[in-house]
């Protein structure tokens, strides 16, 4: 696999990924179904679904979200993810 | 044109009972027909009638949908859909932590099915939801990523994409704004926009609605600042046109820039945009 990039930052400098809330996750397993990029995996135990992937999650992607019943999942901050990329943009041209 | 509410049952969550209160209140305000969903899945015959004379509004409490869900396998025809989940969300409401409605929920019902009752009864006349007056003219060249059997156009020049697969074509202060060959394909036959209201403002990357096919719900990234300008009737009317001609008659919306050329910085241009799709593709 070639190394991720996301508007030329390297994919694991940028914070943007899924939160699972597990006081509200009812295990219905319908984000790990629905996101084709294998960011959800199940496990054995207590918390049957974790974010394994976190950097196979597309930037700015919030669709699993739309599919959660009890609004189990949470993103970062766009406003937040957007000045980050930029300023390591910036830093990087810099050199 | 009569209406029909197919709403959730309200029996698993709260917002499922504002759902349920937003029916019942559009048939004392607007005379509209309730349409239980429960009897629906059991028989679409006894709704027949009822789905041939009127639009249909589709109420869902939560993200699950299940109101939509029915809805689509059925193929029933959706004119208009509500989710309580992100109404209350932007109401900034919380609603009691009870099945039974109570007052949070009958007020944020009543504002829901009076803003319905108004937009189904007595359209503004004269919206500006049709394109605006500037010429967009179609790409003249395309470039053509093949992936196995498939093949992904993109327009030669002239247009912009972010890497969330939406692509800008901006001609003096605004631009038009739909989604790239690529995503359509991925997303199959889309069977609803949910548009952004005339006149909202967006930041760069920040949400200008969703589009729902049977396979994915996805939200259309803004690839550029501005205000929502004009919004595609006939892609409203008939969401398979994104599918048809993505970057042609499939144009979703308007928007006046506000940061152009500034957000050009962080879009890519066509040949950027091929590699990008090339690199999906091989990926999924
Ligand atoms: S869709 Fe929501 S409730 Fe279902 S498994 Fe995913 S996070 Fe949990
Ligand atoms: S946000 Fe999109 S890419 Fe990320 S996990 Fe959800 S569906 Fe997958």
């Amino acid at each position: 696999m070639t190394e991720a990039t996301f508007m030329g930052v390297p994919r694991e400098k940028i914070m943007w990924h899924p939160t699972i809330d597990y006081a509200k996750c009812t295990f219905c397993m319908e984000c790990a179904a629905f996101c084709p990029h294998r960011v959800f995996e199940q496990r054995e135990g207590d918390r049957r679904l974790v974010v394994a992937n976190p950097n196979n999650c597309v930037v700015f992607c919030r669709a699993c979200s739309k599919t959660c019943g009890p609004d189990a999942l949470s993103f970062p901050e766009k406003q937040a993810t957007i000045a980050a990329i930029k300023q390591i943009r910036e830093q990087e041209s810099v050199q | 044109m009569k209406t029909a509410v197919l709403s959730c049952t309200g029996l698993d969550k709260p917002e499922g009972s504002v759902a349920r209160e937003v029916a019942i209140r559009m048939a004392a305000v607007a005379d509209s027909e309730i349409v239980c969903p429960v009897l629906l899945n059991r028989s679409l015959a006894r709704y027949k009638k009822v789905f041939a004379e009127s639009s249909l509004i589709v109420v869902d409490g939560c993200s699950t949908r299940c109101a939509s869900k029915l809805a689509e396998s059925l193929d029933l025809k959706i004119d208009r859909k509500v989710l309580i989940a992100g109404a209350l969300k932007s109401s900034g409401m919380t609603l009691e932590p009870t099945l039974r409605l109570a007052s949070n929920g009958e007020a944020l019902a009543k504002t829901i099915a009076e803003g319905l009752a108004q937009s189904f009864l007595a359209p503004a006349p004269a919206l500006p939801s049709g394109a605006s007056s500037t010429e967009f003219p179609l790409p003249g060249d395309y470039m053509v990523v093949t992936h196995d059997k498939f093949e992904f156009r993109i327009p030669a020049a002239g247009y912009w994409f972010n890497e969330n697969d939406v692509w800008v074509r901006p001609i003096g202060d605004v631009a038009r704004i739909g989604i790239s060959d690529y995503m359509q394909q991925s997303l199959t036959d889309i069977n609803f926009v949910d548009a952004p209201a005339i006149a909202q403002a967006v930041e760069q990357f920040g949400e200008l609605g969703t589009l729902e096919s049977s396979k994915a719900v996805f939200e259309v990234v803004a690839p550029v600042a501005g205000t929502v300008v004009a919004v595609n009737p006939e892609v409203i009317s008939n969401p398979t046109l994104i599918n048809e001609d993505p970057y042609g008659k499939g144009w979703i919306l308007e928007l006046k820039l506000s940061n152009w050329p500034g957000d050009q910085e962080l879009l890519l241009n066509s040949d950027a945009y091929a590699k990008t799709v090339k690199h999906k593709a091989e990926e999924a």
